[in-house]
């Protein structure tokens, strides 16, 4: 009852209420007193909204790591290696991202053995020290000093 | 080439059959090879969700090479789990135990560690010698290029190679040759 102010103060606040609901929003699908008894509850939380932080980065950092898988797994294929052909195609000034030469190694194999062949001549025009043994040999590339 | 048929891609998720000769092969070298076939990471469609790994059969696990003493100084370590069940196993013991094992053990170390690794594990067929049962010959459909030149020995070279093989100097008469 608020009939005094001492007690007024003592009686928990209306917005409480709707406080602790977000929260049990959140770990409605949780185990046990995680789920619905506030004070672990939003233990369990915190440390779940940590680890969100944290994949929102590892995600990214495992999609590179995959493409990069896939490229270099192309490009043993061909006898290159996903070295000569990323500086390769630097040197031609080819701005092709991990995610796209990934996707054209699996959907297009035939565009993707170009670019290797194309790094390859580039490569073989000016050499680097430990790359040029791997390149496979340019077949069907025509240069005319333009690369 | 019709657009329909642009993308047409059969036997994408097909398994080849690799054969590797590990004669005077190094295991731990090799495994590092082999190890990108079983898992699936030497094609572009890889991911670690996808079962895309190739089988692998090695032939002459029995003529394996180690480097310099570690036959002698290679320990595979064994516990049975109880008391005292601790057993340390030298290479050139465990290699007369079982010619398989070695070359086993040291592709196992190379797969990276994880739930399907097992699995991977189980597409690698070793034999011994150089005969394969013939329903798995008959899969074999590719090649594994061996990680290190295999040397000729002496006695296989003909007596006409032997002879036209560039000389240095050619021995005085009157040298002594045992």
């Amino acid at each position: 009852m608020l009939i005094t102010r001492v007690l007024f103060n003592r009686a928990p606040k209306a917005d409480n209420f709707w406080k602790r609901r977000r929260v049990f929003k959140l770990t409605a699908h949780y185990r046990g007193r995680k789920r619905n008894c506030y004070s672990i509850a939003i233990k369990y939380l915190h440390r779940a909204l940590v680890y969100v932080k944290k994949g929102r980065k590892l995600k990214k950092k495992d999609a590179i790591e995959l493409w990069q898988q896939r490229i270099s797994a192309g490009c043993r294929e061909l006898g290159s290696s996903y070295e000569a052909l990323v500086r390769g195609m630097a040197r031609c000034q080819i701005a092709l991202d991990k995610k796209t030469l990934a996707n054209l190694a699996i959907w297009e194999p035939r565009t993707f053995k170009s670019l290797t062949q194309i790094a390859a001549a580039k490569l073989r025009q000016e050499p680097i020290k430990g790359l040029n043994d791997i390149s496979p040999p340019p077949a069907g590339v025509i240069t005319r000093g333009m690369l | 080439m019709s657009a329909t048929k642009r993308v047409q891609q059969w036997s994408t998720f097909s398994r080849m059959w690799y054969l590797y000769d590990a004669q005077w092969q190094d295991p731990f070298h090799s495994a590092k090879v082999l190890s990108p076939y079983l898992t699936g990471q030497n094609k572009p469609i890889y991911h670690p969700l996808n079962d895309c790994g190739d089988h692998v059969v090695v032939i002459n696990s029995q003529e394996i090479a180690l480097r310099g003493d570690e036959w002698k100084k290679r320990v595979y370590f064994h516990h049975t789990g109880y008391p005292r069940g601790a057993s340390w196993t030298l290479a050139w013991e465990l290699h007369q135990k079982d010619p398989k094992m070695i070359m086993r053990k040291a592709v196992f170390k190379a797969i990276t560690s994880n739930l399907v690794r097992r699995t991977c594990i189980e597409r690698l067929h070793i034999y011994p010698g150089s005969e394969i049962p013939e329903e798995i010959k008959s899969n074999l459909s590719g090649q594994i290029r061996p990680v290190m030149p295999v040397p000729k020995r002496l006695q296989e070279y003909s007596k006409e190679e032997i002879e036209n093989y560039p000389k240095v100097f050619d021995f005085p008469n009157d040298y002594i040759l045992r």
